[in-house]
């Protein structure tokens, strides 16, 4: 069978051309100053006081909206995956389907149903309750990262969860486990891969995003991808924002570590 | 049974959460009314003007292609690889999927620029091309992150059996093996087209000229507005992939046959319709529409080496008027946008494009001249540019000293919208935007230049000042003004604006009789203070390819109906003399909107290049405020 190890030629080639090297092109502009001599200032850009900040906020909203996924989607893959096999596969597609519509349509949509007089401010006047400030808030924002990135993280917990064997459960039950119990001691940690997976394909895309900040944010509210963003289109300054891609990779090595740490098999994948 | 109304309800609740914008954006797309802030009565000419829509329906079928080809690719290349990496020691199996996982798990914005870098370090032109190669890097994961478990359910026994019985590897693969993984390719496959197909940011940095996905189209639309054709459209893809799903997925129940007992030739029926409605419904919609696309392509492709390459900001010229132009001199236009100078500067600076003629605004133009990327224009081709107003020539010496560089296209100011009503005052003077009144509904401009331009107008110094203490004073003012700011907006200002979002807003006088129009409540002042006076001007870089076709290009814009072709279509100020007899509705004629009393400019200013170092002061003190 070792011939077939060849098959992945094409693909290693592959692989070290479009992500390789250009990553390796980050680095170099990265460490190198428009001269092309060697430099960490553009790393040290991170430091700046409002550099800083963007980098925590983008960080702390990450975090909530990773969190707000795991909360809406762990129920939500438990019941899909009690759903008979035939009605799955539908299901599943029910949460691609919204991807048919452009990404940037979707949340250009929201600033209509946030907005002071969109739509949930008009339902909540007509029924006589008092109205939200909602667009151009970091709720907004966490809205918008939950919304676009909810699929993220049911998609492999649902995978995980369908793939239990119902044996092992019928068997905890039979040793006398409650339905709490058959939770935390068989479902639960049997699901861990998915939650792993999940969390990372929805904080990293998060952490770096610019548009959702930018359509839903009212550009008040800077993060992280806005000052790269920035770096590359406004300040044309592409050293200092490969620098700062850089510290961003940082956390995107740590996601793939725990990752390939809680998840060898590729399990929790999504798809 | 509570429990399970309770889990229905749930489902049901997320997915309204997942569909509460697309109806809104289907419910837009009946809109009459042009802005997304307003709605104007029940409409279906979107969908008739849509397949009009040249610009549309060619992003569309780019769209579709390079989905359609990038995830074929990648379905062969990953399909190939995950069979590769099956095979290989468990070791050597974890770090491929590593590899496998960095564009997934990679943002995507890095792994746009870092393909950026690299075709421009290698000189790959921009375009279809390098879109596609981009496409095919992030979706080979998708493809090999679903057949991987497939292959991994496959039992080894079976193919060793199938090789014991003689069967060569490769027969033994096709018969046993593909069967088992085929649900997992093409699952891949479809993953793969839908990511293509809802791809932006990576699009955004590795596009090149003339060549626009429906994604990087609605960006540079989100400037102006999206235009209603564009919620048109999207309903109608999300409606065609709708029905294809039911299609697939809701056929005769089987376990319904199955209690009941049915005569033999029925139940065959049945199947047959079945496998009618799952597979060749499905296939001939797919083929009716790329061979559509196809067609459609061919019929407006271009091939002829005689054209003129055309790079100007979004919206900015009557679509038709490309169209005459090409009628009348045969000259084939290759049209691109961008979205702000910033964007568009790098891309000329670095020569990878060769664009004939492009749309600078003042300041930008002085930059490119200074640094030597622009070639003197040859009026002696140019009969109609005897057109432009004198006025806005003796303007733009302040950034083309002679006249040799720029022909002005369009010009305006910047001034205060205000909601007549939700201001009771009078305003004349920049000093509302920073009056507790209106907390929560200013919205101010989210460009360093304009914002801080205002902001020292405000306190009485140039808006070109690079006096650090100036500047200084300014960043406190802005930082002061922030909590009262609803948000720093470009061009969504006036969707907001119409939709009585906000009291006061920092506009261009170009949007301003749009809005005006939409909303009658609004009312547009230059402060006395005085402002900014912009004029965007063409220009021909150095590297051009075909500079008579771009002065023939420069030229026709001149002519004057031309000129209020573009007036009509942009609601900007046009420079042309021979324009405001041509305009037929006194209103217009007349409006202080478009024809500025030259008395109301004497406070204003252009812009100026203000040098690396300043805009990198200017860039750090704006940052300051943004982040604070």
């Amino acid at each position: 069978m070792k011939n077939k190890k060849i098959l992945t030629g094409p693909y290693m080639l592959w692989v070290i051309a479009f992500t390789i090297i250009p990553l390796l092109m980050i680095v170099y502009y990265g460490l190198t100053d428009t001269t092309g001599s060697f430099t960490l200032k553009n790393l040290a850009a991170i430091t700046t006081p409002e550099n800083l900040k963007a980098l925590g906020l983008a960080l702390l909203l990450s975090f909530i909206s990773t969190f707000l996924c795991l909360i809406l989607a762990y129920p939500l893959a438990m019941i899909l995956s009690e759903k008979k096999v035939n009605q799955t596969s539908f299901i599943v597609l029910i949460f691609i389907m919204p991807m048919w519509m452009n990404f940037l349509l979707r949340t250009i949509a929201w600033q209509n149903l946030l907005e002071k007089n969109g739509v949930i401010n008009m339902v909540l006047r007509f029924l006589h309750l008092p109205e939200q400030a909602l667009i151009n808030t970091p709720y907004a924002i966490v809205l918008g990262m939950v919304y676009n990135f909810l699929p993220f993280m049911i998609l492999p917990i649902y995978n995980v969860l369908s793939k239990i064997d119902k044996d092992v459960i019928f068997a905890a039950r039979d040793l006398g486990a409650n339905t709490v119990q058959t939770f935390s001691k068989i479902i639960f940690p049997l699901s861990i891969p998915g939650i792993i997976s999940g969390i990372t394909m929805v904080f990293v895309p998060s952490l770096t995003t610019f548009v959702i900040s930018d359509l839903l944010g009212g550009s008040k509210i800077l993060l992280i991808g806005n000052v790269i963003e920035q770096e590359f289109k406004q300040g044309s300054n592409w050293n200092v924002g490969s620098g700062l891609s850089l510290v961003l990779m940082i956390f995107i090595i740590a996601s793939m570590a725990i990752i390939a740490k809680y998840d060898k098999d590729g399990e929790g994948t999504a798809f | 049974m509570i429990k399970n109304a309770l889990k229905r309800f749930y489902l049901i609740l997320i997915v309204i959460l997942l569909y509460a914008p697309i109806v809104t954006l289907i419910v837009l797309s009946f809109n009459r009314s042009k802005s997304r802030a307003k709605w104007g009565g029940f409409t279906g000419k979107w969908y008739l003007s849509l397949f009009e829509n040249e610009a549309i329906m060619s992003a569309l079928y780019t769209t579709l292609v390079i989905a359609l080809l990038s995830a074929l690719i990648a379905t062969l290349i990953g399909t190939i690889a995950a069979i590769g990496i099956h095979a290989m020691r468990p070791k050597m199996r974890t770090f491929m999927m590593a590899v496998t996982n960095i564009p997934m798990l990679n943002a995507d914005i890095v792994t746009g620029i870092s393909l950026m870098l690299l075709f421009i370090a290698f000189r790959f032109s921009l375009g279809f091309n390098t879109i596609l190669l981009a496409h095919i890097t992030f979706n080979i994961p998708y493809v090999i992150l679903s057949v991987m478990p497939k292959l991994k359910q496959t039992r080894k026994s079976t193919y060793e059996a199938a090789l014991d019985l003689g069967a060569s590897p490769l027969y033994a693969f096709f018969k046993v093996v593909f069967p088992d993984i085929l649900p997992g390719v093409f699952s891949g496959f479809l993953l793969s087209f839908t990511m293509s197909l809802d791809d932006f940011v990576i699009t955004h940095f590795t596009k090149g000229p003339g060549v626009e996905t429906l994604s990087t189209k609605i960006y540079s639309e989100v400037r102006k507005g999206i235009k209603p054709e564009m919620y048109a459209l999207s309903t109608i893809m999300f409606v065609t992939v709708l029905i294809l799903l039911l299609l697939i997925n809701i056929t005769p129940d089987d376990k319904a046959q199955k209690k009941k007992v049915k005569p033999t030739t029925n139940r065959t029926f049945c199947k047959r319709v079945k496998t009618l409605l799952r597979t060749v419904v499905p296939a001939t919609i797919i083929i009716l529409i790329v061979t559509g696309g196809f067609f459609y392509k061919s019929n407006n492709g271009s091939s002829s080496n005689n054209q003129v390459i055309v790079y100007n900001w979004g919206e900015y010229i009557d679509p038709k008027v490309l169209d005459l132009f090409e009628k009348e001199t045969g000259i084939d236009v290759i049209y691109e946008e961008y979205e702000t100078n910033e964007i568009m500067y790098p891309k000329i600076q670095s020569g990878a494009i060769a664009y004939d003629v492009v749309c600078p605004s003042d300041y930008m133009i002085q930059r490119m001249i200074q640094n030597d990327l622009l070639a003197e224009i040859n009026f002696d081709h140019m009969p109609n540019y005897k057109y432009i107003d004198k006025t806005y020539l003796e303007h733009s010496r302040e950034f083309d000293p002679e006249n040799k560089y720029s022909v002005p296209y369009l010009y305006g100011t910047v001034g205060i919208l205000y909601n007549t009503m939700l201001v009771d005052e009078p305003i004349d003077s920049w000093s509302c935007l920073w009056d507790e009144k209106y907390k929560d509904s200013i919205l101010m401009q989210d460009s360093v230049r304009d914002a801080f331009g205002v902001t020292l107008k405000y306190l009485g110094h140039s808006l070109n000042s690079t006096d650090l203490d100036e500047l200084n004073a300014a960043k406190q003012l802005l930082i002061k003004q922030k909590p009262l700011v609803q948000a720093y907006v470009i061009d969504q200002v006036r969707d907001k604006m119409i939709g009585n979002e906000a009291a006061i807003g920092v506009i261009y006088s170009g949007e301003a009789h749009y809005t005006k129009s939409e909303n009658p409540n609004l009312e547009y002042v230059i402060p006395k203070e005085g402002s900014n006076l912009w004029i965007d001007g063409w220009v021909i870089p150095k590297n051009a390819k075909h500079k008579e076709n771009a002065e023939k290009f420069i030229d026709f814009l001149c002519r004057p109906d031309i000129a209020l072709m573009n007036f009509n279509y942009t609601t900007y100020s046009v420079p042309n003399t021979a324009l405001r007899d041509l305009i037929e509705d006194d209103e217009l004629k007349n409006s202080p909107i478009i024809f500025p009393d030259p008395a109301d400019l004497v406070n204003c200013e252009t812009f100026h290049y203000l040098g690396v170092e300043n805009d990198a002061i200017y860039n750090q003190l704006w940052r300051e405020v943004k982040s604070n």
